[in-house]
């Protein structure tokens, strides 16, 4: 979001404004938008109109349901479970949206190496990203996991090593395609380095590719957090993520008499995973020229 | 074009689906009691050697059977495929006479199959976890097809619990194997011959075992036709089974225990986990020199609260390593919770100076739901007096591989929170404390060095008189009690949950399994 | 490439702590090292890192995978093989699944672009996306086995009782329609939106103008080539699947590839994981491959790669 807002203000501020104005119409991204404000204002605001703190243990009030003085009832230590949703969603956004940030770059960088680079480098690179596609996951998680240990810094470096394959692909399919254009090519004749190529030529053209990439993945990033506590390799209990919070839906007394525990969290996830779908979504339409068809 | 293939496939597989779909061709008739007997702490899914077994004995005992046994009450050892044993005065002569009994293939039980076991755990190249524990045996002697002499070259108070550890293997079956090829062979999975009430199937990989009845069993012939062992990823999974019907039995955590009780269809057993729960300070870390501080540990913690709402009252506060009452002195220090007195002794300690609020790591390997609530309770507590610790929850590799490396992190486990076997036999603990007992030697990880404890330990297994050795394990938990080699916490009684049609089901919760004689040939399965 | 695969899992795993003998001790009956050194003096780790990987490498190029540390011997490659059946299965059935329910879906949602199907559609689809799989496998399990009964807990067949294919589909189904809901919702979408782009070209107006029936432009004209992005789609989602598979092999106790390699990882049980590992990524490669041959083949414009 911040790249696209940035991004506005400079030079290519012809289609950038076509694809705001597209965004705006549609309904769909725009309540996803507002959703996901809601979300991450309350989550950063919570400390301020919740008197609860996410680890304060009441072993008088173990799993209690929802009521005035727990909106969204307490856990089986008696934490209030609206102050660790809150705190879990702190945790969550956090390593989404760093790990995401990451990978990004990491995807830009070695896709645009990969198509700029010549052959070569081209076979190498491509062959290095089948490699990190063909890892089995778990392997990778597990051997992180157990030499950096559990804990939020961990997560997101498993979290952004996982998932810079896919978008180093698409950008190198994008900029194949550029590298042959003319005012490249021309670039290139003039005596361009490989630096003036990549982010005068190659960032530019692949923004679109970059924001709705990032958008869609930060969703991604959620689940998969939520996937690696689940295995117990990600934020580690007491640390609240809406991960490790739904781990306990495992316990099948939890599932069906303490609803409350996993349901909000669970929630939670689900509505803040669409509402990024929803706006990534409407940026990718915003961005495609063609869309302007229909 | 895809469309269409992918709607001709469907159609195909529709198709056969329907013409092949008949009703399960199983034979109903056969009486088959199902149950997840190797989930939980207990239980060992996957390994079928038992001489190589850390645990899994409950299982292992339907088709195998050692010479001696506990009884289900886990209170004293008797006779299993020896029916009366006799031990010389001097406790080195053991004499077994043996029951009649043939092996599953029909071959006779004698004698010969005892010494030839017994050799075989001795041989470090079969990968047996034996082969330590049965050093004392010099000889072991046949003097009839019915009766074994075993002889020890020092007198040793643990043998008889060894032995019932030992599954008796059959000579005609493994003679032809060298040693180094029974350690890994595949005999043990896919043919096993035992002499116990049911008798070895097959095993589906990852999925099951299955035991069918051993017809001419000498205590009568089972009353159920099979016995199936089935395999769960988690404790969760084998819950979910035994709910939808699928299985009898299988161990459950204790905080599934209420989803049970008061159910027709179910009976909750409960019983002793015979381990002791503490958290153990790492000694080569400087945090923990001081008693004072260990006893401020212990004084911040509301055990009995923890005990009350976290495991609903079913376990015991453990003062020292032991709970049951012979070896619980009078006089020991209870330390009853006291967040006051906690924070005093941390001043007097002068803890500012040692740690103050720095994060210290707490390491554990126990990963339930349960645990993870004991320890945010008890991070909570310490936090409260100014001790600021932070769980760390690793795999059992990753926790063994930390503590039992060759030159150990120790800034990894400053404070682990774990558990050690401290029953039936109390001899158990002294391989976590005993100064002795520090790598490479033994399980002493946390490298304790108290002479109070030490000595407290080597004069109870050094006893050789029974009516003594309650007296010198009080002398243990005396030391324990007042040096704090561990905070100890609880021993919590575990679960299993059994079906109510299952008639005549024994079941302990005994650590790494038991064995004991739980009489599978009673068990018995009602419509 | 494989061989740069099985390197890097080879040098990861020995960087991981914990050895398969950590993982067979039982932390609360205690061992004495003595017991633990038989243990480990089977392993043969003592010899250095590259000589291990050069006698597994040997080996592996002759089809010799080895034998399983915690499994009593087995041999590694016909206890590999043996779970590429269930997985496929799995897979195969869930993908038919994702295909079929996500194609049609699709198509009525773009046929019926903004009516109450469409975005009802539309909206299952995000959530279908955005639940985390796990979860839905936890909820599922409960509903369907726990409360309804309607299928079994886990597993593959009943154990005990002979094979028969009504036992199977019935322990098969529940997975699979759990683990092709992602899917699915995923094929709808790329479906329905790559059909309407289909429906705005020119020979689609074409078609209409000359009066072809509605329907037919839809089956005949549009729905071929709107299939083209979708086909690209689920080549690459067989990749992804198999990372699905795995939560859903565990929660289910299906004896597949995830399920063997999640617990190899747990008893760290080494040449089980090397096995898995290389044949998993054979099976990758070799799809990805077959994606782009086949995508070269449909679409004769891609000729960059």
């Amino acid at each position: 979001m911040s790249v696209a807002g940035s991004i506005s203000s400079s030079a290519r501020k012809g289609p950038i404004a076509r694809a705001l104005e597209r965004f705006t119409i549609n309904r769909i991204a725009l309540v996803g938008l507002v959703i996901l404000l809601c979300i991450v204002t309350a989550v950063l605001t919570y400390p301020l109109w919740w008197s609860y703190t996410p680890n304060q243990i009441d072993l008088r009030a173990l799993n209690k349901g929802p009521s005035s003085a727990h909106w969204f009832g307490t856990d089986g230590v008696g934490r209030d479970v609206l102050a660790r949703l809150m705190q879990g969603g702190r945790v969550s956004l956090l390593v989404a949206v760093t790990s995401v940030a990451i990978s990004t770059v990491i995807g830009f960088l070695i896709g645009a190496l990969s198509s700029f680079g010549g052959r070569v480098v081209d076979g190498a690179v491509m062959r290095f990203v089948d490699l990190a596609m063909t890892l089995p996951p778990v392997i990778f998680l597990l051997v992180l996991a157990s030499i950096a240990g559990t804990g939020i810094l961990p997560t997101i470096l498993v979290i952004s090593l996982l998932s810079w394959p896919v978008l180093s692909r698409m950008v190198r399919a994008r900029l194949l395609e550029l590298r042959e254009r003319d005012f490249v090519v021309a670039a290139r004749g003039m005596g361009a380095g490989l630096g003036h190529l990549l982010f005068r030529h190659g960032l530019p053209n692949c923004i679109d590719i970059l924001v709705v990439y990032a958008t869609l993945q930060i969703a991604n990033a959620i689940l998969l957090e939520a996937g690696l506590s689940f295995l117990g390799l990600g934020i580690a209990p007491p640390e609240a993520s809406w991960g490790n919070m739904l781990n306990a839906a495992r316990s099948t007394v939890v599932l069906e008499q303490y609803v409350w525990q996993w349901m909000f969290p669970g929630a939670a996830l689900v509505l803040t995973v669409l509402a990024i779908n929803f706006v990534g979504d409407g940026l990718r339409d915003a961005f495609d020229p063609r869309s302007d068809l229909h | 074009m895809p469309l269409k293939m992918m709607t001709l496939a469907l159609a195909g597989v529709a198709l056969a689906g329907a013409t092949m779909l008949t009703p399960p061709a199983a034979a109903q008739d056969q009486k088959t009691i199902t149950g997840g007997f190797d989930v939980g702490p207990g239980g060992f899914q996957g390994n079928f050697n038992p001489l190589a077994a850390t645990g899994g004995f409950t299982w292992l005992n339907v088709y195998f059977e050692p010479l001696v046994n506990y009884n289900a009450d886990l209170t004293a050892i008797e006779g299993a495929m020896a029916t009366e044993y006799a031990v010389n005065p001097g406790q080195t002569e053991y004499t077994f006479k043996l029951a009649k009994e043939t092996w599953h293939d029909g071959k006779p039980f004698t004698s010969k199959d005892v010494k030839f076991t017994v050799e075989l755990a001795k041989n470090g190249e079969t990968g047996t976890v034996f082969a330590a524990r049965l050093g004392a045996v010099s000889s072991v002697e046949t003097p009839d097809e019915r009766t074994v002499v075993i002889k020890l070259s020092k007198p040793d108070s643990g043998f008889l619990a060894t032995l019932t550890k030992l599954m008796i293997l059959p000579e005609h079956a493994l003679a032809s194997f060298t040693p180094k090829e029974l350690a890994t062979s595949t005999w043990w999975a896919t043919n096993p011959i035992g002499t116990g009430p049911f008798k070895f199937k097959q095993y589906v990989t990852d999925q099951y075992v299955e035991l069918v009845a051993d017809e001419d069993y000498r205590l009568g012939r089972p009353k159920a036709d099979r016995v199936i062992n089935r395999y769960f990823k988690n404790t969760a999974a084998a819950v979910s089974a035994l709910r939808a019907g699928e299985i009898q039995f299988t161990y459950v955590e204790s905080d599934d225990v209420p989803a049970f009780k008061g159910k027709n269809e179910f009976k909750v057993i409960e019983g002793q986990s015979f381990v002791v729960n503490y958290l153990g300070f790492n000694q080569q870390v400087p945090l923990w020199k001081d008693v004072r501080v260990r006893q401020a540990v212990m004084y911040a913690i509301d055990r009995q609260a923890i005990i009350d709402s976290l495991y609903g009252g079913a376990a015991t506060a453990a003062n020292c390593g032991y709970v049951a009452k012979q070896l619980v002195p009078e006089g020991l220090n209870a330390y009853k919770f006291d967040p006051a007195k906690a924070k005093a002794l941390l001043a007097e300690a002068g803890w500012d100076k040692v740690n103050g609020t720095k994060p210290i790591t707490l390491l554990t390997y126990y990963n339930t739901p349960q645990a993870a609530n004991v320890m945010a309770a008890v991070q909570a507590m310490l936090a409260q007096v100014g001790i600021n610790v932070v769980p760390r929850v690793v795999d059992t590799p990753t926790y063994n591989g930390m503590i039992y490396a060759a030159s150990p992190d120790f800034n990894q486990f400053p404070l682990v929170y774990a558990g050690l076997q401290n029953g039936p036999d109390p001899s158990g603990l002294n391989i976590g404390l005993n100064a002795a007992q520090k790598p490479p030697a033994g399980a002493n990880f946390l490298r304790i060095e108290m002479p109070e404890v030490t000595q407290a330990f080597d004069a109870a297994l050094a006893e050789t008189n029974q009516q003594q050795l309650s007296a010198r394990y009080q002398n243990v938990c005396k030391a324990m009690n007042a040096n704090l080699p561990w905070a100890t916490m609880w021993v919590a009684n575990r679960y299993g949950v059994a079906s109510t049609k299952l008639k005549d089901f024994v079941w302990v919760p005994a650590p790494a399994g038991g064995p004991y004689n739980a009489h599978p040939e009673k068990w018995a399965l009602e419509k | 490439m494989l061989v740069a695969l099985s390197m890097l899992v080879f040098v990861l795993l020995r960087l991981a702590p914990g050895d398969p003998i950590d993982a067979y001790i039982n932390p609360n009956v205690a061992m004495s090292q003595a017991e633990m050194a038989a243990l480990r003096a089977r392993l043969g780790f003592d010899q250095p890192l590259p000589i291990q990987y050069l006698a597994w490498l040997r080996a592996a190029v002759t089809g010799d995978l080895g034998y399983s540390i915690q499994k009593n011997g087995v041999k590694v490659l016909p206890l590999v093989l043996e779970r590429v059946g269930p997985t496929v299965l799995l897979m195969f059935l869930a993908l038919v699944i994702a295909i079929v329910g996500g194609i049609a879906a699709g198509i009525i949602s773009a046929v019926q672009r903004n009516s109450a199907t469409d975005v009802g559609c539309s909206v299952a689809a995000f959530v279908g996306i955005s639940s985390p799989p796990f979860l839905t496998a936890i909820l599922g399990l409960y509903v369907f086995s726990v409360v309804l009964r309607w299928s079994p807990s886990g597993g593959m067949l009943t154990p005990g009782t002979p094979f028969s294919l009504s036992d199977l589909l019935s322990h098969l189904v529940l997975p699979a329609c759990l683990l092709s809901i992602g899917h699915a919702a995923l094929i709808m979408r790329y479906m329905r939106a790559s059909l309407l782009e289909v429906l705005n070209q020119d020979y689609v107006r074409t078609a209409r103008a000359k009066g072809v029936k509605e329907l037919w432009v839809i089956i005949k004209h549009a729905t071929r080539n709107a299939l083209l992005p979708v086909v690209t789609l689920i080549g690459s989602s067989i990749g992804m699947a198999v990372g699905g598979a795995i939560f859903m092999e565990s929660v289910f106790n299906w004896p597949g590839m995830g399920l063997l390699l999640v617990n190899a990882v747990d008893t760290r049980d080494y040449p089980v994981i090397m096995g898995a590992t290389l044949i998993i990524g054979a099976c990758v490669i070799l799809v990805n491959i077959l994606t782009d041959v086949a995508y070269a083949l449909v679409d004769p414009r891609i000729r960059v790669a």
